[in-house]
């Protein structure tokens, strides 16, 4: 056997069967919902990058902060020395 | 479709992009034919109708991106109701279900008398579970959706040479093994 099964249906397939699934206003609906979730998560991941690199840039300036303070002490430590 | 009918769908298809209602037309054209497409591959109403209706939100979805490769838009259905069929059997890991109207393959099998053996059929279905389910799509969309082999090749995303070279074997092998007249339109 493959991965499929073929049944027999003795009947054909009408239209009048299909009726009752027929609803463009329905799908219309869910597209729009889509579009508009598709925006959000769009609106989200783009104030998510934002914020990123702000962190990014905030834990930057700390550690520049950091390094410049640290060779500060460094010199400072060396003058004392030397004097 | 005439190349009238096709310009004409291009234009309310053009007007969709727009205007969503627009794409109404082109839904009550297209539907019993995307139902039962996708009837015929799950024999379930119930799923085939909400296949039907996610294959249309996402042809809204995605119809910016829509262009036109010279088949009617119906090909371009056609290949996102394949997807979503793919889609729903891979995530129930079901195994892939054809229903095949009786009607149907006494089209495609052509026989010397007028009377039908049931046996004959059974037989021609039983080989039909057993060729390899891409064969059985080409198959399909061939004699029981009369497509052409490039819109074929279109919506199963393969070549044209190989949509051709499928439905040949399976035929083949089909008047090989069953001694049968089967109608062969190329």
């Amino acid at each position: 056997m493959g991965k499929h099964e073929i049944r027999m249906r003795r009947q054909r397939l009408t239209a009048r069967g299909t009726e009752r699934f027929r609803n463009y206003d329905a799908v219309l609906k869910q597209h729009e919902q889509e579009k508009k979730m598709k925006k959000i998560v769009r609106v989200f991941t783009f104030f998510l990058l934002i914020v990123v690199v702000v962190v990014l840039i905030l834990l930057l300036q700390r550690w520049e902060k950091g390094r410049d303070k640290k060779s500060e002490d460094r010199s400072q430590k060396i003058e004392v020395g030397e004097s | 479709m005439s190349e009238a009918e096709i310009r004409k769908e291009q234009e309310t298809i053009e007007r969709a992009k727009k205007d969503p209602k627009a794409f109404g037309e082109i839904y009550e054209f297209y539907f019993d034919r995307i139902y039962n497409y996708l009837h015929r591959q799950t024999d379930d109403e119930e799923l085939a109708g909400d296949l039907c209706s996610q294959t249309f939100v996402n042809a809204l979805n995605h119809l910016g991106k829509y262009e036109f490769r010279g088949f009617p838009f119906s090909a371009w259905l056609y290949k996102i109701a394949g997807n979503e069929v793919n889609k729903h059997y891979r995530k129930n890991k079901g195994k892939k279900v054809f229903s095949i109207e009786e009607l149907k393959v006494k089209e495609l099998v052509e026989q010397s008398s007028d009377e039908w053996d049931e046996e004959l059929i059974t037989q021609v279905i039983n080989y039909m579970n057993e060729l390899p389910t891409d064969m059985v799509q080409v198959l399909e969309l061939r004699f029981f959706e009369d497509k052409d082999f490039k819109e074929i090749a279109f919506i199963l995303d393969m070549t044209e040479s190989g949509a051709k070279m499928r439905t040949y074997r399976a035929l083949d092998k089909l008047r090989s093994q069953f001694n049968i007249k089967v109608k062969y339109d190329g």
